[in-house]
């Protein structure tokens, strides 16, 4: 892993000149944690990292923050994308949110990240971390005192057991070598089955049960590249008024379907959604069924060709049976 | 809250909502009436100005609130009167009926369809049939849960 780091921060200073400005990662509050990181002084370069633990979808940013769409000069904006983070970034460019021309895109093949709330379940007392890195099925994370090993089916994060896309779909630059995926297409939609055994009651008891829990704090919106509505959004806006203030399950309910019909179609599965999540609400499982119907009713798969566009934003008179 | 509770499991007529394209559904509801056409009254229409307009959180929203059913209904495909909305809302529509049953709300619940203004007889039909399959199902307590029956347990 330090390599990769090195490469990234070496390859970023080559083109510096031509860059406004570098999306990456760099240590967080402790060494558990990677934080997005803005760069925009060649000095500031070798802040970045790049491990198992840089989980954010830097693509969020993009739209929300530096409103990639409009470049006053002709200076690019870098961006470092995992596989998962590039089918966002490649959603964006069919909707036209941010162009092709303006990024320049960094991509690194990734084996997975870090659910640090899994793996503190398992270590609790883990701390002064040094190093963490993947060898293999394995997590190595080097403390102070000791190495540590997890397997890493308990240590990753939900979307990336099942991840059919580890390599990046776009980019200018390929970091380390491309990887086969662990997870194939039939397994993607292991665990909507799962739910789908249950009677209608019971799933809906289960849904019940499970958006209970929301606090309707929106890190599930913010954090979602595609949730690009901003200060329009419905779940906020007082005209038209959707949504009461009021704390119940049907706000809280209803809200988790706008979330999810607005995203039907383009939900890009990046599962940052469920990342962000302060409760553990398994969000990404409602995206991922969206998903699924799209796949076998219109046959396609956000973020993989550029050059189509999403289903329900198009139409088509020949189509029968629906 | 007792009382509304039990109110909700007794009540014989059952809530529907129909939402109703200016253009032919509407039109087709109004030529059925004309013809005098034995109707269920348990549907409240709401004219929508096309099926293009129909967001499918219309829908979730009546579902969610308790509504018993929800029926949409617009011109036949390729009979639009603006051309093409009907062929956004189809792929909308069908996309959430599908998903529905995820959440554990049951698909015959909501039912999308095509009357144009003349078929009276055939809105008839289709408002007739969705009744039956409403009183089928029961009514539909929307989404409650614990929270809500503990909130009313403090109340009282």
């Amino acid at each position: 892993m330090e390599d990769k780091t090195k490469t990234l921060q070496r390859e970023f200073l080559k083109v510096f000149e031509k860059l406004e400005v570098v999306l990456g990662w760099e240590p967080g509050y402790d060494s558990l944690h990677a934080t997005p990181s803005f760069i925009r002084q060649a000095q500031d370069l070798n802040r970045l990292v790049w491990n198992p633990l840089c989980s954010q979808n830097l693509c969020t940013y993009l739209v929300k923050t530096l409103n990639a769409s409009v470049r006053e000069d002709d200076k690019k904006i870098g961006i470092c994308v995992k596989g998962c983070d590039s089918r966002s970034l490649v959603a964006l460019i069919q909707e036209k949110f941010v162009t092709r021309e303006t990024l320049y895109i960094v991509g690194i093949p990734c084996e997975g990240t870090v659910d640090w709330r899994r793996l503190m379940r398992l270590e609790p007392s883990l701390k002064d971390v040094q190093e963490v890195h993947i060898e293999g099925n394995e997590l190595d994370v080097e403390t102070a005192q000791k190495t540590y090993r997890f397997p890493l089916q308990h240590v990753l994060e939900q979307r990336c057991l099942h991840c059919r896309y580890p390599n990046p779909i776009i980019y200018d630059l390929l970091i380390g070598e491309l990887i086969t995926p662990h997870a194939s297409d039939d397994q993607a939609y292991g665990d909507i089955e799962k739910i789908e055994q249950y009677s209608l009651p019971d799933r809906l008891k289960f849904w019940e049960k499970e958006l209970d829990r929301c606090i309707r704090c929106y890190a599930c919106r913010n954090a979602c590249p595609l949730c690009v509505c901003r200060d329009s959004c419905i779940a906020e806006t007082r005209s038209p008024k959707w949504l009461a203030q009021r704390c119940d399950l049907k706000e809280k309910f209803f809200y988790h379907m706008i979330h999810a019909m607005h995203l039907a179609g383009r939900c890009t599965e990046c599962g940052e959604c469920e990342r962000v999540c302060p409760v553990e609400i398994p969000v990404t499982l409602i995206k991922k069924k969206l998903n699924q119907i799209v796949k076998e009713l219109l046959d396609y798969e956000a973020g993989i060709d550029p050059q189509k566009q999403p289903p329900l934003l198009t139409f088509d008179p020949s189509e029968k049976g629906i | 809250m007792v009382n509304s509770k039990e109110e909700s499991t007794t009540k014989k007529d059952l809530l529907m909502v129909g939402f109703l394209c200016n253009w032919c559904s509407y039109g087709g509801a109004d030529t059925a009436g004309v013809c005098r056409f034995n109707q269920p009254t348990d549907l409240r229409i709401i004219r929508i100005p096309c099926t293009g307009r129909m967001d499918p959180l219309f829908v979730v929203k009546a579902l969610i609130y308790g509504a018993d059913g929800v029926l949409v209904s617009g011109c036949h495909p390729k009979d639009c009167h603006y051309n093409k909305g009907n062929f956004y809302a189809r792929r909308r529509l069908e996309v959430l009926k599908q998903f529905l049953p995820f959440m554990g709300i049951h698909t015959d619940r909501f039912r999308y369809t095509w009357v144009s203004s003349s078929e009276g007889q055939l809105w008839q039909q289709v408002v007739t049939e969705f009744s039956e399959t409403i009183h089928g199902l029961g009514p539909n307590l929307g989404v409650h849960g614990e929270s809500d029956a503990k909130a009313a347990m403090s109340f009282f």
